[in-house]
């Protein structure tokens, strides 16, 4: 183990702990969100966006590196994004959240979880063997 | 638990977020470590990053010189222009980076829980609206269903709710902004479907 996998597990722990209390790994938290019964969970994201394009902007200004990494339209964006959006609907977790209810004791999550590496590992085969664009990634 | 009011949480979001930059020099992504995770498991280990340009080009230069006695002119310094300082080059993440990574996430929900009044199981998963929704076998077979789903559409659409939804949102990419349109979009229409057989 380095020293960036020191740091890896830093930020994990600390994302893991405010997404719980933030509430995005409670399933009537997301339900209600989607629904629009509360408004705070929007409000959580919408503020969190915000403010990192703040930090991106000072950043810039103040010549210092900022990420780099394009994320262009291509055709699955919408699509798999819809995708991704009835699953989480259903599932109440997207990727990080599955981890974070597990640790919870949420442990109908480790299906979730199960469910994911195979929608994943499904469509990179499906894309392999049909489609020639590039989807990206985040890394 | 009380959650916390949405100025901390997000906050919060955007600090880790930018944590996450600062320290690894890379837009924090949670569904692209899955692929990286599928795409090990498909096609084996990726193979070692090998050398950096600069020590490519002085390993030539040394070769070039052990072949014909002579030292081939260093390259033309970069122009330097005022523009934003270039980041350092990430570190290697290997699957045992990955992994780290989704331990550490998982460990910060059960301290989350741990700390405000304890830890306990749960069948599935807790709160009124899912077992109002689904109940037993059903209740497993929604999750990994909608899990299944969920992985198919981040790795279709290439990124999640962190690196779409809230690194590429920030950062205003088109891609991230149409995904995050859509996966928002259907999950409220998802869940009004839902809310209708309650």
């Amino acid at each position: 183990m380095r020293g960036a996998d020191v740091l890896v597990g830093v930020v994990g722990l600390a994302l893991g702990f405010s997404l719980s209390r933030i509430g995005f790994s409670s399933y009537d938290e997301v339900h209600r969100m989607f629904t629009f019964a509360d408004l705070r969970l929007l409000f959580t994201f919408m503020s969190g966006v915000t403010l990192l394009g703040l930090v991106w902007l000072v950043a810039r200004a103040l010549r210092l590196p900022t990420p780099s990494d394009r994320r262009p339209l291509h055709r699955g964006t919408v699509v798999g994004g819809m995708v991704f959006g009835v699953g989480w609907a259903i599932s109440g977790a997207c990727p990080g959240i599955a981890f974070v209810q597990v640790g919870e004791g949420q442990l109908g999550a480790l299906l979730t979880l199960a469910g994911m590496f195979v929608g994943n590992a499904v469509y990179s085969r499906i894309h392999e063997k049909y489609f020639r664009w590039d989807p990206g990634t985040c890394e | 638990m009380t959650h916390l009011p949405f100025w901390l949480g997000g906050i919060a979001l955007a600090a880790v977020a930018f944590g996450h930059w600062l320290l690894l020099r890379r837009s924090m992504a949670v569904s692209g470590r899955i692929t990286s995770l599928v795409n090990r498991v498909r096609h084996g280990p990726e193979p070692e990053p090998g050398m950096s340009v600069e020590e490519l080009m002085a390993a030539a230069a040394a070769a070039t010189q052990a072949q014909f006695g002579e030292v081939p002119p260093a390259p033309a310094p970069a122009v330097t222009t005022s523009a934003p300082a270039r980041a350092p080059a990430p570190a290697h993440q290997g699957t045992l980076t990955h992994v780290i990574w989704f331990v550490a996430v998982t460990t910060g929900g059960a301290l989350s829980m741990l700390l405000s009044g304890g830890w306990s199981a749960e069948g599935l998963l807790r709160g009124q609206t899912f077992s109002a929704l689904f109940q037993g076998p059903l209740g497993a077979a929604a999750l990994f269903v909608g899990g299944t789903l969920v992985g198919f559409g981040t790795r279709m659409a290439g990124g999640c709710t962190s690196g779409h939804g809230l690194g590429g949102v920030s950062r205003l990419q088109p891609g991230s902004l149409a995904a995050t349109a859509a996966f928002f979009g259907m999950g409220v229409v998802t869940s009004f479907l839902l809310g209708r057989l309650l």
